[in-house]
């Protein structure tokens, strides 16, 4: 489904950080990525997420090389295929619960029709993680455990194909951490969603399928 | 190197310049703009103060006789007295026109100069050759004349008798000659010599004093001594070696004895001698016998009668047998109309009033006695040396100033002339003659010495015995006055920091969001020093001497940077904005007085805002985040906003109904309707702080929630807008323009067509049917005519026209029965203690002899004079006595200003020379105004007249306040142009507080546009609302100005929505070109 081929990338102050790295998701995979503070996760994450660009290299997804997009197609691509889950939770601070997990709908046009089906499937969500009662809650009224927790539903909400977790315990305490690895395991089963996870934690890394390391810009078993 | 908190603070500043420069240019602007308005202040009197110098010249003491003429040799004893150079001239007012092209000048003042004068300041190359004059460039310019052209000059008569003195001869009393251009004088040649204080270059001619005998008063005659002061001799010195030198001729006063009698006596070349003189004399020779002799109608006995007598009013120590209530009659008169002792003797007589009004009055006397015609009281020199009878052979070749009707002249009174002159027929006692014959110009006609007393000892006893201000004489320092009515000028650092306010304003909210903005880009060190342990007083004083050192440089280059606006204020002022200061002569001067203040105030007003943010920023930081609890209620601002739309609307519909307040019930309409419109914009985001289940969620609903949350965030900047185009329509629609209302009784122009003004006074009674006659006026098109005349004594303009600040404006002697009559002119201010229904009335009251009341604009009151109701002015009468003048009320906007109205009576018996009219206010029928104009300007030609409908005269005064209201309006467009850079300004902010917000939009599927242009669309709302806010209410605020007729200005509110949508949409964009997807993704992730 997604296949990184001879991805490079450098930066002026920090070096190679990506260095003709090599990877292939397939669907409903779970793959965690370790390796040492600035080896390249973050860039691996976003150049995936088409938040940055490689050097050189290509992606492809479903059959499609997708480094050509352009700015519109790449939000549209991150926007129906892509859910981020980052070490904060970056909700709104000013929307509820709910509102912030219904606020990727908007990036793209949407019918009320098609709305009214998501809004069902946020509640499910919700249901899902343990947090439907504090729907009309803010941001400041929940704890962080519950806050990543949202920003997952919030990455689920569009069904992406892929889901890219970006040290996403790593604000968290050891319950919430453990709980979240849970609920995102078990959203990789129960939706097929391919799982990309970035971590210095072997305990997250060990319930999902694949681990790989990043070291000198490549991904090593 | 050891680190410290300056060498932290730099270091600091280096770091992140970008973020500094911001915090440098506005407080380096708010710097300009303050010093620049107090380097405008000290150039403006700076100026001031070089004009005044170069009008004086040389001429430190001005010596003055006002109305009155003295012997020119003073001077020369002056000089030798003190050693310090003085110099006489004679001043007069006229005007002048160029001979080949007609076109004249008025307002002009002629000097009758000697060579010393040029000498005296300087100049001895120049002088000007009997036959010639010489103009300064101004008037040169003005009359299209050059050196060897013609003018005719016209000019007030140089007279020692004024020419409304009783038996005043009925000649013109006007001059005019023709004279050859000698030479233009510059500046540097005294040719703006003034001794007026006034900021306008005057307008001058100077004539070989030669050249004056012509009308009638010896070369040797001055009216002004201007002296150096080298020494700097205090004015009582001055006043005390003038005392010391004065002589009776000096003053016009003369000593010769009586053929008849022998007995020496004085006379004075103005006929009538003053109270004070008199006084004075009897206070040195207290013998002396004041006598008063006038020219009788009549004397009638028993239907006898004689024409046109003299008659002599003696004190009992001249003639014992005369008492109050008796006559006493010479055998010539007696034989002549049959009197004898016992009989009743009617004598008729003209008193003389302003404008030659004539008034045949009549009293009763028993006759007493007869006298021989060669008795020694029958002395042909008790007749006073009237000049058109004493030189006449026959009585029908008088010309006494009154009407002689020919045939009533018989033969034996021709014979009587030739056998006795002016040898009075009859005596009454002084004290009925000075009751009946004392007038503004004296009580007596002689002062009779004892015998004993010879000419030379009389004249040697009264040599320095004449007190200088009783003479008539005024002595002022003119360098010290001309340099305090500079320094009291208008002070233009104040006006121009006033009309800058929105600028100020607006420097001063961009500096709160500059540093605001400078703080936030600290937090992350700040909190790094709280954790490591640093005292928050380390913190605060190294935060603080970081922003304290960017505004320390900003303040000093604007310090700097005000010299260059000074210098654009100053050319504006000299040119575009001239009708505010009548001059182009102003210079942008440099000191570094006005730095040494701008700079530590900026630098001051910064600090304080430094801290106050410094104080807010470290406690924000210090608390948790606040809750939705900390969200304003919805509820309480929708009670607020209904409550200010329902008090705009009562207040809107209650000015059209009340419209006598219409004007503050639709500002305060506008303000409530300002209120309410803001508190809308703020209801609409509060309202999305709970968006209900059951509703459909839209990214409109969603983005919105963010200012739902910062209310304050969204409305400051359009109250910012809002606020700044209200007061630039408000201040707009406040420009002054001539309405309907002025036209009126009770407005500026008292109701009155026309405003007329002469150069020359005028004599005629304008109103009378002989004056009608004598002007051409007497047709049946000119008999709704009304004509208000005012005589005016001189004086330094008092108007918002004159810079200075002015302690004798011109006087007004104005006949307020008429005012009354129309109820003419509204006043804005009246003195407490008058309970009277009109203050007009108070003119006519005089508390005593020496205090009077006077009636000013309460513009001139406040601005021109400093003064206020209850206040007393000081003024010298013409024969020197001390006049008060207390201001009884204060008049809304009128034709008067510049001018302190005074009684008409009140004028003429303080200053009895002035010889008519100046000041004219016409009315008639509306539709013949063209006519009236028409005529009046033809037939007053001779006076050098100007008529202007009255609403223009009133209009032109209302040029200045309307130039200071454009240029507010231009500051203050400038104003809010900063202010919606602002704008930007909360835009950065904001991006910068909320990027992580937008780096997860981004990561979400937003794209960067979708992005902007959600942020654009937000506050392209703020930006309109706030326009569409002060454009609304300002509209509804003015209402009843733009319908009384005074003109919106248009071409502003145009300017400013251009300025405001292209700042805008400048700092919009310059804001959102900020937001880049690379500084977002460095959000996404905490290192």
């Amino acid at each position: 489904m997604l296949r990184l081929t001879g991805i490079s990338k450098s930066f002026l102050q920090r070096g190679i950080v990506l260095d003709n790295l090599n990877l292939e998701v397939g669907e409903g995979d779970s793959i965690a990525i370790t390796g040492p503070s600035g080896s390249g996760k973050t860039t691996l994450m976003n150049i995936i997420g088409l938040l940055d660009r490689p050097d050189s290299g290509d992606i492809v997804f479903r059959d499609k090389s997708i480094l050509g997009y352009s700015a519109g197609d790449s939000a549209i691509y991150r926007n129906l295929n892509i859910g981020f889950v980052f070490q904060d939770h970056l909700l709104m601070p000013y929307l509820t619960v709910k509102e912030n997990i219904m606020l990727p709908l908007f990036a793209q046009k949407i019918t009320d029709d098609e709305y009214s089906v998501k809004e069902v499937f946020a509640e499910m969500l919700m249901s899902k993680t343990g947090i439907d009662s504090l729907k009309d809650k803010y941001p400041f009224h929940i704890s962080g455990g519950e806050a990543q927790r949202v920003s997952l539903v919030r990455a689920l909400i569009n069904k992406p194909s892929v889901l890219l977790a970006d040290e996403p315990t790593g604000s968290l305490d050891a319950a919430n951490a453990s709980l979240l690895g849970d609920i995102l395991v078990q959203m990789n089963k129960d939706m097929g969603i391919s799982l990309l996870v970035t971590t210095h934690s072997l305990e997250l890394a060990s319930k999902l399928k694949l681990h790989l390391k990043l070291e000198n810009g490549k991904l090593k078993p | 190197m050891k680190q410290n908190l300056l060498t932290s603070a730099v270091r600091s500043i280096r770091y992140s310049v970008k973020d500094s420069v911001y915090q440098v240019i506005i407080v380096a602007l708010l710097s300009a703009i303050i010093t620049g308005s107090l380097f405008t202040g000290y150039s403006v009197r700076s100026s001031l103060r070089k004009t005044s110098a170069e009008k004086l010249g040389m001429t430190d003491i001005i010596v003055s006789s006002g109305l009155r003429y003295f012997d020119a040799s003073l001077s020369r004893r002056i000089e030798a007295a003190t050693g310090e150079k003085a110099v006489s001239l004679l001043e007069s007012d006229g005007y002048s026109q160029n001979f080949k092209s007609g076109s004249s000048v008025l307002n002009i003042k002629i000097y009758g100069v000697g060579k010393d004068f040029f000498a005296f300041n300087d100049n001895d190359t120049i002088s000007v050759k009997p036959g010639f004059v010489a103009v300064n460039s101004k008037l040169a310019t003005r009359l299209g004349i050059f050196q060897g052209d013609e003018i005719i000059v016209h000019l007030r008569q140089v007279d020692p008798i004024p020419s409304n003195a009783p038996f005043a001869t009925s000649k013109i009393s006007n001059g005019s000659r023709v004279m050859k251009v000698g030479r233009i004088l510059n500046s540097s040649e005294s040719g703006n010599f003034s001794t007026g204080v006034n900021q306008v270059i005057p307008m001058n001619i100077f004539m070989n004093t030669r050249d004056f005998e012509e009308s009638d008063i010896k070369a040797s005659k001055a009216n002004r001594i201007l002296i150096r002061n080298i020494a700097k001799r205090s004015l009582t010195e001055f006043q005390k070696i003038i005392s010391g030198l004065l002589k009776p001729s000096d003053i016009g006063l003369s000593l010769r004895r009586s053929q008849k009698t022998g007995e020496a006596e004085m006379i004075s070349d103005r006929i009538f001698i003053d109270s004070e003189i008199v006084s004075e004399v009897e206070k040195i020779v207290p013998t002396v016998a004041p006598v008063i002799t006038y020219l009788a109608n009549s004397l009638t006995i028993n239907g006898k009668s004689a024409p046109y007598s003299f008659v002599a009013a003696l004190p009992q120590s001249l003639l014992p047998d005369l008492s109050d209530g008796g006559i006493i009659i010479n055998r010539w008169l007696a034989d002549d109309i049959g009197g004898k002792p016992g009989d009743t003797l009617t004598l008729k007589w003209f008193d003389t009033g302003f404008n030659n009004l004539l008034k045949e009055k009549s009293m009763q006397f028993i006759v007493r006695k007869i006298i021989e015609n060669d008795s020694k009281w029958c002395d042909p020199s008790l007749m006073p040396d009237f000049p058109g009878i004493s030189g006449s052979t026959t009585c029908s070749g008088w010309d006494a100033g009154i009407p002689i009707i020919i045939d009533r002249i018989r033969k034996k009174d021709e014979a009587y002339w030739n056998d006795f002159r002016g040898t009075p027929k009859a005596y009454i006692s002084y004290n009925t003659g000075k009751e009946i014959w004392g007038n503004n110009f004296g009580p007596a006609t002689s002062l009779r010495f004892p015998p004993y007393m010879q000419v030379d000892q009389i004249a040697e006893k009264l040599r320095g015995s004449f007190n200088v201000a009783k003479s008539g004489f005024t002595v002022s320092d003119a360098r010290l006055s001309s340099e305090k009515a500079a320094d009291e000028s208008v002070d233009f650092s104040t006006l121009f920091l006033g009309l800058g306010l929105f600028i100020i304003i607006s420097c001063l909210i961009l500096l709160v969001l500059s540093i605001g903005m400078f703080f936030d880009s600290r937090k992350k060190q700040v909190k790094t020093l709280y954790y490591l342990g640093f005292r928050n007083s380390y913190i605060r004083l190294q935060l603080f001497i970081e922003s304290a050192l960017l505004s320390f440089s900003g303040a000093l280059t604007g310090a700097f940077a005000g010299y260059l606006i000074n210098r654009i204020i100053i050319t504006e002022l000299n040119s575009v904005w001239s009708g505010a200061v009548q001059t182009n002569t102003l210079s942008p001067d440099f000191s570094f007085i006005p730095i040494l203040i701008g700079f530590p105030v900026t630098l001051l007003i910064a600090s304080m805002v430094i801290l106050i943010m410094l104080r807010t920023f470290l406690k924000r930081l210090s608390e948790p985040e606040t809750g939705a609890s900390g969200v304003p209620s919805a509820g309480k601002n929708l009670f607020f906003l209904i409550l200010a739309g329902a008090a705009s609307v009562l207040t809107l519909v209650l000015s059209s109904i009340f419209e006598r307040h219409s004007m503050i019930l639709a500002f305060t309409g506008g303000s409530f309707l300002f209120a309410a419109l803001i508190l809308m914009l703020r209801f609409y985001y509060l309202k999305r702080v709970k968006v209900n289940d059951s509703d459909h969620l839209s990214l409109k609903s969603l983005v919105d929630k963010y200012f739902s949350f910062h209310p304050g965030q969204a409305i400051t900047p359009a109250i910012l807008i809002a606020a700044g185009i209200f007061a630039v329509i408000i201040t707009g629609a406040n420009k002054r323009v001539i309405g309907p209302k002025d036209m009126l009784e009770s407005g500026g122009t008292g109701g009155y067509l026309l405003f007329a003004e002469t150069a020359l006074p005028v004599r005629t009674n304008l109103n009378s049917i002989e004056g009608k006659l004598e002007m051409g006026l007497d047709e049946p098109e000119f008999n709704d005519l009304i004509i208000e005349q005012a005589p005016r004594l001189s004086g330094d303009d008092a108007s918002c026209l004159n810079l200075n600040h002015v302690s004798a404006p011109p006087l007004l002697g104005i006949d307020q029965e008429h005012f009354i009559e129309r109820g003419s002119f509204s006043f804005a201010s009246k003195i407490k203690s008058y309970s009277g229904k009109n203050p007009w009335n108070m003119l006519a009251a005089s508390t005593n002899n020496n205090t009077i009341y006077g009636i000013a604009d309460q513009s001139v009151l406040e601005w021109g004079l400093k003064l206020k109701t209850g206040d007393t002015l000081k003024y010298k009468s013409e024969s020197g006595r001390e006049l008060n003048i207390v201001i009884c009320a204060g008049l809304k906007p009128s034709l008067f200003q510049g001018y302190l109205l005074i009684g008409k009576k009140n004028l003429e018996k303080n200053f009895p020379s002035i010889a008519g009219g100046s000041i004219f206010l016409i009315d008639g029928k509306p539709e013949r105004l063209q006519e009236y104009k028409e005529t009046l300007t033809e037939r007053l030609s001779g006076y050098g007249c100007s008529v202007i409908d009255s609403g223009e005269k009133l209009a032109s005064f209302f040029s200045v306040t309307n130039t200071y209201l454009d240029v507010f309006t231009i500051l203050g467009i400038f104003g809010i142009v900063l202010g919606v850079a602002g704008l930007g300004f909360v835009l950065l902010r904001n991006f910068n507080r909320r990027k992580n917000e937008f780096a997860l939009m981004l990561a979400s599927g937003f794209s960067l546009q979708k992005i902007r242009s959600i942020i654009l669309r937000d506050n392209a709302i703020i930006l309109v609302w706030g326009a569409v806010t002060g454009l609304l209410s300002a509209l509804a605020a003015t209402l009843p100005s733009l319908k009384s007729g005074n003109a919106m200005p248009w071409g502003s509110l145009a300017l400013l929505i251009t300025a405001l949508v292209a700042t805008g949409t400048i700092a919009l964009f310059l804001a959102l070109s900020n937001i880049k997807s690379r500084s977002l993704v460095t959000n996404l992730r905490i290192e």
